[in-house]
Order: structure tokens, then sequence, then C-alpha cells
């Protein structure tokens, strides 16, 4: 009887920990006989990705250590990276290993993206390789350039479906430093003006919070959608006293 | 020969102990002390079966220890006979219900002058309504006009049917409740303009109560009625009916309307001013074995078609169902008595749209459909009663309802490129309350009595809807949660009688109100007087005021005159205020809030006069200063000073009335808290010509409205849309 409860507790805890993860299949590649899973929340697009990362041997899980990434966009005459979180345990004694990328361009014609990634497992085991991703085109990532010419990243993280009420609004911003760095801004003021063109330009606005920062690139707000349809929203960032072009993010409020 | 002497020594002994059994009781009137001459005493049948004669007096079997009498100009009573009484006093109308005015309907006769008498129930209610004074009407066409009462409507007064508890469906106050009963199905209004009646009500506001016909036990009758008026095509045909057994009874009325547009003054057609409308009303009545009664009412009202020429909008249809039950206690004067207990249930559903109109050129929601729909469902519960405590009798009720309201608006743009957009006006809203309410009597002198009442509520309000109410949390910077409130009110009215047919009566009324569903939870309501989109706000305070009225009214044989004179102060009144950082030119916001102190003063002036018994003048006016005295600025909606004079004269079988329908110039009008217009002073004048024949069960009605044809608009006409031109109608009525 205590065995039977011991097992029930056992897979009890796992599924807790599991339960409110709903995810997507995004690619799988075997390396060395490990096979790497990636999934994620949805299917990956431009702006940011939450993605998660588990591995197998023989059908077993393996628990992962530590994990490095780095997103390769490859366009054939040059190549660069995009902003990203180092993967770390989704929750304790969870088998997924859970990122971020921002994304900053679809896939297609102009290019192709892979992750390269290092997985080293408990027992000390190094797994190298890459996974080759296709990133949708969306309406949640953008970017502007300053009067150096200086680009930023912004990426309308939250809502990714809006909907009528109030929506908490997350807003990342980084920079571009090289090819391969993109760092995030943490000290920029972000003006945003959400709007309802209901025909000809005629319209009004809605009442909002505008985002600070809280750290890491991340300005967080809200927006209290009055009414379902299309909305606008511009967003300008003031860095360093500069205040940059007025960037607009165009997307449909749903009703419930 | 045997046989003989026993059955005639029956008859005898019967005889005898009959005559035995009867005693003779005196009726007189409390005030004067005389004999009321012709009071019928009635049995728990609703029969009559006997008259007091010229002395007041009157035998009675004994076995009838409970029997109502009924006179005209006096309180009806119940009575409880007791061995010692010889005399019953009967208590003049004038005492009744402080300023209450009945307003009766077709197919009762009465003579007070707080009695209003409909005598052409081929009108819609909205016009009776409007020459009632202290009473305007709020218009947005030729239908649906939504009735206030010295300048306060909707959320400031209460308009019940049959004491229920109703809400409409519309948002754009298209529906008041009064647009689902038809005068024809209707046996009387109550209206208390001051408010007093604070127990019944639940609060201090003003009340209109349509009182819908019931079933009564009376011989069958059948009325027939119908009209066509021109030149708006406008065509009734209305029915009524009556019929009952020894316990039961049955009534059935019904009507259908129809008009197109009509024509203001000087000839111009005014577009969007049809309507169609179909209503019935059933109901049966059963006595019990205990001559305790059960009855059940239905009204079921269609309307379609309706224009709304003051509105973006038009409404394709509207649509009530409205059930009660009541059950009816006969008066036992036990020390806790239950008279009637009610049970309810009503929807209203609401359907409108700008399809027929040009979009492209209005000034607000250019380019673009908008659909709306607005429902509301309600149910609830009646209970009222007298109780003894501390020898003192009073009256005891307890109200309870709940009621959800949703509202929604779809906006489809004519360019295809644009995505539809939606939007919830009510989403999923609630509304709960119960409140238990006393009404006391003192008659502390022949000539002085005194009533008090007093109520206590809980309201409730809230969403069901969690991103509904993320959207008000954001709006305010609260975290939701239904709003819980207690509310108190109570009213204190003393009557003194200088004279036996004069009276003086002083009141005060005190009242809490919670702000309404829309003034909580509404969500982008436009407001077609001041052009602003509004949204509720969930934590406004209670709305506080205090109304005094002072009264005095002379009655004698051919003469009457009431004089009524009231001054209401409101705390923490609720309003609409800018929200200015979202607002444009194109489109501007409000959300409620209290805003300080408004007051309200003014009066109304009833005199009726007749002369040889066959000429009757009759002369109404009324005059409402509303001023928000923290904007200082006048409150929007506010009739100027206005009247109605008549007279009528009666020869053989016909009947004459000319009357002038008149109103000043409104030069008092809102300039911040809304946008309104001035308006210019009018007069019209009206005849109406009534035939009776064959003894009276046919009449002929020819009736002529602003013969002279002018063009004007009543101040509470929003957007200033024109009454109608000289128009003509032609009515035939049939009684069996």
């Amino acid at each position: 009887m205590a065995g039977l409860f011991l097992a029930f507790n056992a897979c009890s805890t796992s599924n807790s920990n599991e339960e409110d993860l709903s995810l997507t299949p995004i690619n799988t590649v075997v390396i060395d006989g490990y096979t790497v899973k990636l999934s994620a929340l949805d299917k990956l697009e431009t702006g940011d990705n939450y993605l998660f990362w588990e591995l197998e041997k023989e059908g077993k899980s393996i628990d992962i250590e530590t994990m490095t990434v780095m997103p390769m966009m490859d366009m054939g005459t040059m190549k660069h990276a995009a902003p990203f979180k180092t993967p770390k345990r989704y929750k304790e004694r969870n088998r997924y290993f859970e990122g971020m990328i921002v994304f900053s361009m679809p896939s297609g014609d102009m290019g192709s993206w892979t992750i390269n990634f290092t997985i080293t497992t408990k027992d000390g085991q190094t797994i190298e390789g890459s996974i080759e991703v296709n990133i949708a085109s969306s309406w949640r990532f953008t970017s502007v350039k300053d009067k150096d010419g200086k680009g930023y990243f912004i990426t309308w993280a939250k809502p990714s479906v809006p909907k009528m009420g109030n929506n908490n609004l997350a807003i990342l911003v980084h920079t571009k430093e090289s090819m391969m760095s993109f760092p995030a801004v943490s000290d920029a003021e972000v003006i945003i003006y959400p709007f309802m063109d209901m025909g000809s330009g005629e319209g009004h606005s809605t009442n909002f919070t505008a985002p600070v920062s809280k750290g890491n690139g991340l300005y967080e707000g809200s927006i209290n959608y009055s009414m379902s349809g299309t909305w606008t929203t511009s967003v300008q960032l003031v860095v360093a006293n500069d205040t940059l072009p007025e960037v607009i993010f165009e997307y449909s409020v749903k009703a419930k | 020969m045997k046989t003989i002497i026993n059955l005639f020594l029956v008859i005898f002994c019967l005889s005898t102990a009959s005559i035995a059994q009867k005693r003779t009781i005196t009726v007189l009137d409390k005030m004067s002390k005389e004999p009321v001459i012709n009071a019928h005493i009635i049995d728990g049948d609703e029969k009559v079966f006997a008259v007091t004669d010229v002395e007041g007096k009157v035998e009675i079997s004994l076995e009838r220890e409970i029997f109502k009498i009924h006179s005209l100009g006096y309180i009806e009573s119940i009575i409880v006979l007791k061995e010692t009484d010889d005399i019953i006093y009967l208590i003049p109308t004038i005492l009744q219900a402080g300023q209450s005015v009945m307003v009766y309907a077709y197919g009762e006769k009465k003579a007070n002058i707080k009695d209003y008498q409909s005598t052409q129930s081929h009108h819609t209610l909205d016009h009776f309504l409007d020459n009632i004074d202290g009473v305007a009407m709020i218009q947005r066409g030729a239908f649906g006009w939504e009735p206030s009462i010295r300048g306060q409507s909707d959320q400031r007064m209460n308009l019940n049917i049959d004491g229920m508890q109703i809400f409409k469906a519309c948002v754009d106050k298209m529906d008041p409740i009064s647009s689902y009963i038809e005068s024809n199905n209707l046996s009387k209004l109550q209206i208390d303009k001051s408010g007093s009646s604070v127990a019944e009500n639940g609060n201090g506001n003003s009340t209109i109560n349509l009182i819908s016909k019931k079933p009564d036990f009376a011989p069958f009758s059948l009325h027939l009625t119908s009209g066509l008026r021109v030149p708006d095509q406008y065509r009734v045909l209305a029915l009524n009916s009556n019929y009952a057994t020894e316990t039961t009874a049955f009534q059935v009325s019904g009507s259908i309307k129809k008009a197109d547009d009509f024509s203001a003054g000087r000839g111009s057609v005014i577009p969007n001013t049809q309507f169609n409308k179909m209503n019935l009303n059933v109901g049966v009545k059963q006595l019990l074995p205990s001559k305790n009664s059960v009855e059940v009412n239905f009204i079921t009202d269609k309307a379609t078609d309706v224009g709304y020429p003051a509105l973006l909008m038009d409404a394709t249809k509207a649509l009530a169902n409205i059930l009660r039950v009541q059950y009816n206690w006969r008066d036992t004067k036990a020390p806790f008595q239950l008279t009637t207990a009610m049970l309810y249930g009503n929807t209203i559903r609401h359907w409108m749209d700008d399809d027929s109109r040009d979009v492209t050129q209005r000034e607000v929601m250019r380019n673009m459909h908008m659909p709306m729909y607005g429902s509301t469902g309600t149910i609830g519960s009646k209970i009222t009663g007298e109780a003894t405590a501390l020898n003192h009798r009073f009256e005891w009720f307890l109200n309870g309802f709940m009621s959800e309201a949703n509202g929604d608006m779809w906006m489809i743009s004519l360019d295809p490129n644009v995505e539809d957009m939606y939007i919830y006006n009510m989403d999923e809203i609630v509304t709960k309350n119960v409140s238990l309410g006393g009404r006391h009597s003192f008659l502390l002198s022949p000539s002085f009595l005194v009533k008090i009442e007093e109520s206590a509520s809980f309201t409730s309000l809230g969403t069901n809807s969690d991103n509904y109410a993320s959207m008000f949390e954001s709006l305010y910077n609260k975290a939701y949660a239904p709003r819980n409130r207690m509310l108190f009110s109570g009213s204190a009215t003393a009557i003194w009688f200088p004279k036996d047919n004069w009276s003086l009566s002083l009141s005060s009324i005190y009242s809490e109100r919670l702000g309404n569903h829309i003034e909580l939870f509404g969500h982008y309501i436009y407001n077609y007087v001041d052009g602003y989109f509004y949204d509720g706000n969930p934590w406004l305070k209670s709305e506080k005021s205090v109304n005094f009225e002072l009264n005095s009214t002379v009655e004698v044989e051919n003469h009457s005159l009431s004089l009524s004179v009231f001054h209401k102060q409101y705390f923490d009144y609720i309003s609409g205020k800018e929200v200015s950082d979202i607002s444009n030119n194109d489109f501007q916001f409000k959300q409620y809030q209290n805003l300080g102190e408004a007051i309200m003063l003014g009066g109304e002036v009833r005199a009726i006069n007749r002369f040889w018994d066959n000429l009757k003048t009759e002369v109404r006016a009324s005059y409402t200063y509303a001023q928000n005295t923290t904007l200082n600025d006048p409150l929007p909606m506010i009739p100027p000073l206005k009247g109605l004079n008549s007279i009528t004269y009666n020869f053989d079988t016909n009947n004459i009335t000319a009357s002038m329908e008149w109103a000043v110039a409104q030069t008092r009008i809102s300039k911040k808290s809304s946008t309104e217009s001035k308006t210019d002073g009018h007069a019209i004048f009206n005849l109406v010509y009534t035939k009776s024949l064959f003894d009276g069960s046919l009449s002929a009605i020819v009736e002529f409205k602003n013969i002279f044809d002018t063009y004007y608009s009543e101040h509470t006409s929003i957007a200033s849309i024109p009454e109608a031109g000289r128009n003509g109608m032609l009515t035939l009525k049939y009684h069996y």
C-alpha cells in the first residue's frame, strides 16, 4: 500500500510540473544516439518564442545538466544571430529546458534559421549539433534605427492574442552590437499610443498604462481594449535622450 | 293538514331565525360624521349584496363577518365586523397615499382630483402620460416615449408594471417599460411624484406603476375598438373581454397598431417615425374555498419596424414576455397577515440596426453599420402583508429580484478592408436586490394624519465576465468585486384638514440609490443628448436625495383644486465627466462620477370645475427648475412651464372637448454637463367629438389634433424632432 501511495505521489508530482504545458513539436535531431527534441508553445514566428528542449536516448528521458544555444540566420552571403535567453530547467525535476529566442526575420528566400546547441548531460556527456527551424512572419516584431544608424529590435511579447478588456502589455527591446551580439536595452523610455481606426482615419484611443522597464530589456504596461477589431499601437523609444522614429504594430483584437 | 302546519312552522322558524341574525350598521364619513349614501357592501366574491340608504344604514347578516365597503370618494375598506360595531367610518380618499395620483384607464370611472381618466384608449399610453401635470415624455420619435416625473427619468424614477421590476433591454433607451403595455390593457396608473411610497418601492424615487387589467368577477363584457388617423395612417384594432363563473374569471385584451411616418406642422414628413405593434394580455383568477384567490397574468408584446429619427438606428424588433402569478389572502386582521405574494419573471429582447439609413453622412460613427442587440431577464417576488406590534397595525413589504442584462454592438465598415468591430455595452451584468419596508399611519386626531414609511434594501451589482470586469479595473485602477451596498430610505407625511374638504400635507423623503447597471457597468454607450460615449463606474458612491413636498387640495361637489410645490436636493449626484485623454473631435468619452450636488424645485397645479352638470373645465400646469449647483449649470432635458387647458360640454348623447396644450420657451439649457439647444414655446389646439349610439353600446369619436398645423417641438424631444402637425382620427368603439 505504501508503495502504491508513493507511486501515486510521484506521478502526481511529475504531472503537476507539466500539466500547464501544451507544446507544439518543432523539430527533432539525432546526434550520437541522443535524440534532441525541440518544442514550443506555438509555431515559431518572428518576435519572441519560448522554446522547450528535451533529450532522450533509446526512448528514455535523459536529464540535462546545462545547455547553450546560438540562433543563426544563414543568408548565403552573410550570417547573423538573434537576441536570445540561454535555456534553463523549466521547473524543478522537469525534463524540459526552456529558452527564448527573438527571431528577427522569417525563413524563406532571404535565408534559413538554425539553432546551434551544446548540451551537457548529468553524467558528463556533451552533445553538440544544430537543428533547423522554420520561422513564419508575424506582426509582433519590428526594428528601428537611431540617428547614428544603430539598430533596435522591438518585440511585442504580450499580449500575443489581444482580447477585449484589459491586457497586460510586455515589450522587449534589444539592440544590435554586432552580427552576433544583441544585448537587451533596459534604460529606454517606451512611449506607446494605441488607436482604433474605425475607417477613414477616424477613431479613438483607449486607456492604457505606459510600459516601464523591468530589466533585461523587458518593459511592462497594459492596454484596455474597448472593442474588438483592428487596432494599431505606435511605439517610440527614447534612448539616451534620443527619440527614435515611431514604429507601428497593427493587430486584431478578439472579442473574447 | 298536519304536513301544512309543520311546513308553516318550519318556514316561520327559519324566517324568524333569519330576522334574528341580521343587524343594522351605519356607515359614516370619518371626517364629517355625515352618512355615506349608496356605499356598496361587497362580499368575498366581489359581488355587491347591499347598499347603504340615505341615513347611511344597511342591514347585514350576522353570518357575514368580513366584507368590503366601497364608495366613491372614500378609501375602500375591508371590515371585520365585531358584535359591538354599529358604526363604520370611511376615510375620504383625500387622505389616500399622500400625493399619489391614480390614473384610470379604459372601463374605470372615478371622479377625484387625484384621478385622471383616459377617455381615449385608442391613443398610445405615451400621449396620455404626456398630459399629466408633472409628467413629461422624453421622445426619440413617435414610439417608445420615456416618462420623466418632475425632470427625473430612467435611473432616478421607478417605472414598473404591476409592481414588477422590469429592465429595459436597449442601452439607447428605445424601450422604456411603458412601451410594453397598452392603454387598452391598462387598468390604472399609480403615480407617486414625491416618492413617499418608500415602503412599497424600496426607495424614495418618483414612481409610475402601470396596473394591468385583471380578471373581474363581473358579467361577460366585450369591448372592440377600431380607429384610423390621417395623415400618418395610424391604424388600431383593440379588443377587451372578461368572462367569469362563480369561482373563475378570465380576461383577455389585445391590440394591433401600425403607423406610417407622421407629418410635422406645415406638412413636412418626418422620416423613420413608423411603427408596428402587437400586444396581448391574458389573465385568469381563481377563487378558492378559503376565500383566498390566485391569479395568473401574462403579457406579450412585439414591436417591429420602429423608426427613431432622433437616433442613429431603428428598432427592427422588440419582444417582451411578462409573467406574473399572485396569491391573494382574504383579510383576517390576524396579528401577522399575508396580503399578497407575487412571483414574476420577464424577458425583454431588443434588436436594432441602421440598415435603412445613409450612414455616410452622419456626424458620428460614419461609414459603418451598427446592428445592436440587448436583452434582460428578471425573476422576482413581492410579498405584502400587515402586522400588529405594540398595539400598532402596519403594512409591510418584502421585495426581491435578480436580473441579468446583456448588450452588444457590431460595427461593420462600408470599407471591406476594415475588419468588423464588436463591442459589449453590457456583458453578463447581474443585479440582485432585496428590500424590506414598513408603512405606518397614525390618525392623531380626526383632522390630523401622519404617515411614516421606511425601507432597507440590499443591492448587489456585478458582472460575471472576467474580461468585462478587467476593463473597469483598468479604467479606475481598482480591483474588481461585485458592488454590494445597504441602502436606506424613509418618508414622513403629515396631513392636516383645516376643513372637511381641504387638506394640507407636507411630505419629506430621504432616499439613497446605487447607480443602475448602466451607470456602474455600461460600456461605450452613446448619449444622444450630449454626443458623448459613456463608460460606467462600479465605484460610484450612492446618490442621496432629500425631497420636501407641500400639497393643498380642496375638493367640493363641483370644484376641485390641487396645488403642489416641491424642493429636492441631490447629494453625490451621478453624472458624466469628460475623459479628455482619449477624446477627440470625432469621439468624445465620459465616465460616470459623483459630481457634487443638484437641486430640483417646482410645482403643479390642477383645477377641475363643473358647471350646470354638463360643462367641465380643467386646467393643468407644471414647472420644474433644475440646477447642478456644483457645476452651476441647468440640468438637461428639463421641460419648461407647460400645461393643458380643456373644456368639455355634454348634451344628450354628445360630448365635445376642446383643449389647448401649451409650453413656454425653455431657455435654461445645460451647457456644461450637456449640449442642449433652446426650445421655442408653443400652443396647439385640439377638438374631440364623441357620439354615443344604441344606448351607449357604440361610440364614434372624431378627433382633430393640432388644428392650426403648428410646427413645434418639445424640449424633451431629443434632437428637437418636431411633433405631429394637424391630424384627424376616427374611432369606433363597441361595448357589449
